[in-house]
């Protein structure tokens, strides 16, 4: 999670302004122009950290957006008189975060790989939009010929031709939009955004619709680099379709990186220290004659030490301690008392012909089953039975071939994953899936938030009270009631699988899918998680698949026993342990059983 | 009529020489798992060597016969003193190192080649046209290129299926920990692929070369076309770059004739169609 920078990051930043501000008092017209352009940088990569660093879209068409607002300026200014600055600005926000909001309407559909080269894709496409059609001179540039004033009663308030002018409003914009994405990023919008980059399949298992908190990222950052976009074009008044070249998205992508992504103040000083290199390099009067006319081979070749020698960025040597100060536990652990909640009728579960087919396979066949409410069962079955795929239809991780699924008479055949999480189905995953670099309590609160989860809810406030309680609850009928401030990553794996359940428990799923919760765990560990279902089924369904034989008959009210990806036998544990055709296809391969049968 | 034959013919000259670029690319990607964004700068390589070479021999297919195991030595080294690192790192590491090589190289080219754009003369043999029809003649350079592409496009493919090469390039792709607990250094396979894309986009660049001559950033836009490629036809996918090529090849040379100002743009508009209709390309594996 996002927390707040360090104080040698804070005094290091302080300074930085108080040298910005006095800039123009001490410096020439070329030294305030420069800085003007590494601000307005500084502004366009910070948005792209909101992709990379924050939700993890590594995004390789953002400077299509810079573009994009730029382009914007030209259109709104007429001929010959100057646009108004809040026409200019506001327009390039708007053609910003319009052209991204339809390119990643696309580009959310793939992921990795696909991903990146789809934003490249959609970048050289606006690129030869702008090169090759006349829509605003073609590949040759347009001029804005009068920069954007803002005029009151025909006295002048505000006129980008004055640099002095000008260079604030750049420096205001940084200000306002690192402390707007710093907001952003710390709401529980923002805390849902890097649960995407941490782990997007558990954020989709817990009910988040994550193509479309995706899709509202990457349109709040095409609309400040259109915002950056716009004022770059007020520096010379001339816009060029290689403000669209793919070379600008590659370059701020390194300062993302260079800088330190997922830190939002970091690529601030990546494009910082990207330009005074670049400057640096091109003087000819510091480093000779030769490596000034060559200077992209210096910035290269940094560029490449770079990204070998230090993954974390510039942001990582600013910040000696860098990891999280773990707060001390706040607060004792509440209502000790578990088995004092009352008794609530969950949801319960059915399938009716549920089949799955994989390419030449069939994975699972024609299973119909009932899973009755508030009941503990169990599904066994030999390696390569199909357990797993089932529970992943059941979670909509999967799609079935043919058949119906249904959560209490609702029919939720087909929906996508994070719809059965909200119809109350939560699910675990074989491995922990957890978020390690959040809190125990982070974990829960992103789980709880699911409830409310109107994708602009940018305050905690309204529902703050209720959802503590809810973690509250997760958390202390789970058994980790004095572990919320502790690190999920440093968790024992016990401890991590118990935090798994309390996630689903605190998202209000009543009916709980489990990947054998109890793989790795210890006798001790096992029993306290075998209690712990028992206790939970006062007021959820549990469907869970589970190898620990003796495991699976302490806890289970009904067995599913599947083979070969058919339905074998479902049953109460004495009669499936008596169950002649369960015994030869199953159980008696396993000596355990032999045991306790 | 006439004009859309010789379209078509242009259309698979294109196609087929792209295609080079693109297979050695999802050649790449598939085995190493990289994002190479410095192949494009091998086509350049390719380009310019054949410059040199061409005015020190002569002849582009004598630059041809030097100049592709020249580029492989490139690629060896390449993959040697940067690519190997990334093999455990995420995209975003893969997509900044192999960018930045790209400004190194691009650079150096200035160092060495410098600004000013070359012709590089196709041999004098091969000079003239050929009168397909009446009325209608087609260069004779070109025609060797589309069967020189085919023959080499032809030989990747039989020694990807039936040598012993082949088969442990394919084992890696599918298994990595497999074939090296099975006792083969999956290091010097992988360098290998590396340095056989490396000459292939070389070879597209050095074949390309007398028809489009050699200018700084030849490989950009062969770059971006062959991830274009490479994303309809599904990653790792030789079959699928083929076609993907073809395709490219066709929309690009009647989009010029017909819609010169979208020509560009309809590449990409196809790649979006592909990419909602087969999120995983073509012939991808989901």
């Amino acid at each position: 999670m996002l927390t707040r920078p360090n104080p040698s990051v804070i005094i290091f930043f302080l300074i930085l302004l108080a040298g910005l501000v006095a800039l123009p008092f001490l410096a020439g017209t070329y030294p305030v122009k420069l800085v003007t352009r590494i601000i307005i940088l500084a502004t366009f990569v910070l948005s792209l950290d909101l992709l990379i660093g924050i939700t993890g879209l590594v995004s390789f068409g953002h400077g299509a957006f810079f573009g994009c607002g730029a382009y914007a300026v030209y259109f709104v200014s007429p001929e010959s008189e100057a646009a108004n600055v809040f026409v200019a600005l506001g327009a390039g926000l708007a053609f910003g975060g319009a052209a991204a909001f339809v390119v990643g309407a696309f580009a959310m559909l793939t992921r990795g790989f696909y991903f990146i080269m789809v934003t490249l894709a959609a970048g050289q496409m606006m690129f030869s939009l702008f090169h090759d059609t006349d829509i605003a001179k073609g590949s040759d540039g347009a001029f804005v010929n009068v920069k954007p004033e803002l005029t009151f009663h025909g006295t002048s308030l505000l006129d980008f031709s004055n640099w002095h002018q000008f260079y604030y409003v750049c420096l205001l914009v940084l200000v306002a939009a690192y402390f707007s994405l710093f907001g952003l990023v710390r709401s529980p919008f923002g805390r849902v955004l890097q649960g995407i980059r941490a782990n997007e399949v558990r954020m989709s298992a817990l009910g988040y619709d994550t193509y479309r908190y995706k899709l509202a990222a990457f349109t709040v950052a095409g609309m400040l680099a259109g915002l950056a976009g716009a004022l770059f074009a007020s520096i010379d008044g001339f816009v060029t379709p290689e403000l669209f070249n793919w070379h600008q998205s590659g370059l701020a992508i390194m300062m993302v990186v260079l800088g330190g992504a997922g830190t939002l103040y970091g690529p601030i000083v990546g494009a910082f220290a990207y330009a005074m290199l670049e400057e640096v390099l091109k003087s000819a009067s510091i480093v000779g004659p030769l490596i000034a006319d060559h200077w992209r081979l210096g910035t290269g070749a940094t560029l490449v030490l770079a990204v070998l020698m230090s993954p974390d960025g510039l942001a990582g040597l600013l910040c000696w301690k860098r990891r999280r100060v773990i707060r001390a536990s706040s607060g004792a652990p509440q209502g000790g008392n578990i088995s004092s909640r009352p008794v609530r009728v969950a949801k319960g579960l059915l399938t009716r012909g549920l089949s799955k087919n994989f390419v030449g396979l069939r994975a699972i066949s024609d299973i119909s089953i009932g899973f009755e409410a508030n009941k503990v069962h169990a599904i066994i079955g030999p390696n390569g039975a199909g357990k797993t795929t089932f529970i992943n239809l059941l979670s909509g991780a999967a799609k079935a071939t043919a058949g119906r699924i249904m959560i209490d008479h609702r029919d939720v055949t087909g929906w996508p994953a994070h719809r059965i999480a909200r119809a109350g189905l939560g699910r675990s995953f074989q491995l922990t899936n957890i978020f390690p670099r959040f809190s125990v309590r982070e974990n829960c609160a992103l789980a709880a938030q699911t409830h409310k989860a109107s994708l602009w809810r940018l305050r905690d406030r309204p529902y703050q009270a209720q959802e503590a309680r809810a973690v509250d609850r997760a958390l202390s009928v789970a058994g980790l009631g004095d572990r919320g401030d502790a690190v999920a990553g440093n968790l024992s794996n016990g401890e991590q699988r118990q935090l798994e359940i309390a996630m689903l428990i605190a998202s209000g799923a009543d009916l709980l899918v489990l990947d054998e919760p109890l793989a790795g765990m210890g006798p001790e560990e096992t029993q306290r998680v075998v209690a712990l279902l028992r206790d939970l089924v006062r007021d959820h369904t549990i469907i869970l698949i589970e190898h620990d034989m003796d495991a699976v008959f302490a806890v289970a009210d009904t067995l599913t026993v599947l083979v070969q990806g058919k339905l074998l036998a479902q049953g109460r544990p004495e009669e499936i342990r008596a169950d002649q055709a369960v015994l030869e296809a199953y159980l008696g391969h396993q000596a355990k059983v032999g045991a306790v049968a | 009529m006439s004009l859309i034959f010789i379209q078509l013919l242009n259309g698979l000259q294109s196609g087929l020489l792209i295609f080079l670029a693109a297979s050695g690319l999802t050649l790449v990607f598939g085995i190493l798992g990289v994002i190479n964004l410095s192949h494009g700068s091998f086509y350049m390589l390719g380009a310019y060597l054949a410059l040199s070479l061409t005015s020190a021999f002569g002849d582009v297919f004598l630059a041809l016969a030097l100049g592709i195991p020249l580029a492989f030595l490139c690629g060896f080294l390449i993959e040697f003193l940067f690519i190997r690192h990334l093999y455990n790192r995420d995209h975003l590491q893969q997509v900044l190192l192999t960018f930045a090589l790209i400004l190194v190289f691009n650079e150096l080219q200035q160092v060495v080649w410098g600004s000013y754009p070359h012709a590089i003369p196709a041999p004098s043999y091969l000079a003239d046209s050929v009168r397909l029809t009446e009325g209608l003649s087609y260069p004779v350079y070109r025609l060797a290129l589309m069967a020189i592409c085919l023959a080499l496009a032809l030989a990747m493919v039989l020694v990807i299926q039936k040598t012993r090469v082949g088969r442990l390039i394919r084992a890696a792709e599918s298994n990595r920990e497999m074939v090296e607990a099975l006792g083969f250094d999956s290091r010097m396979i992988f360098r290998l692929v590396f340095a056989a894309g490396t000459a292939l986009a070389a070879a597209a660049g050095m074949l390309a070369a007398p028809i489009e001559s050699a200018y700084p950033g030849v490989g950009d836009r062969v770059l971006i076309v062959s991830f274009v490629i490479v994303v309809i036809g599904g990653i790792g996918s030789i079959r699928g770059a083929f076609i993907g090529s073809l395709l490219i090849g066709m929309a690009d040379a009647f989009g010029k004739v017909f819609m010169p100002q979208f020509s560009s743009f309809m590449i990409y508009a196809l790649m979006a169609l592909v990419l909602v209709i087969r999120p995983a390309g073509l012939f991808g594996r989901a």
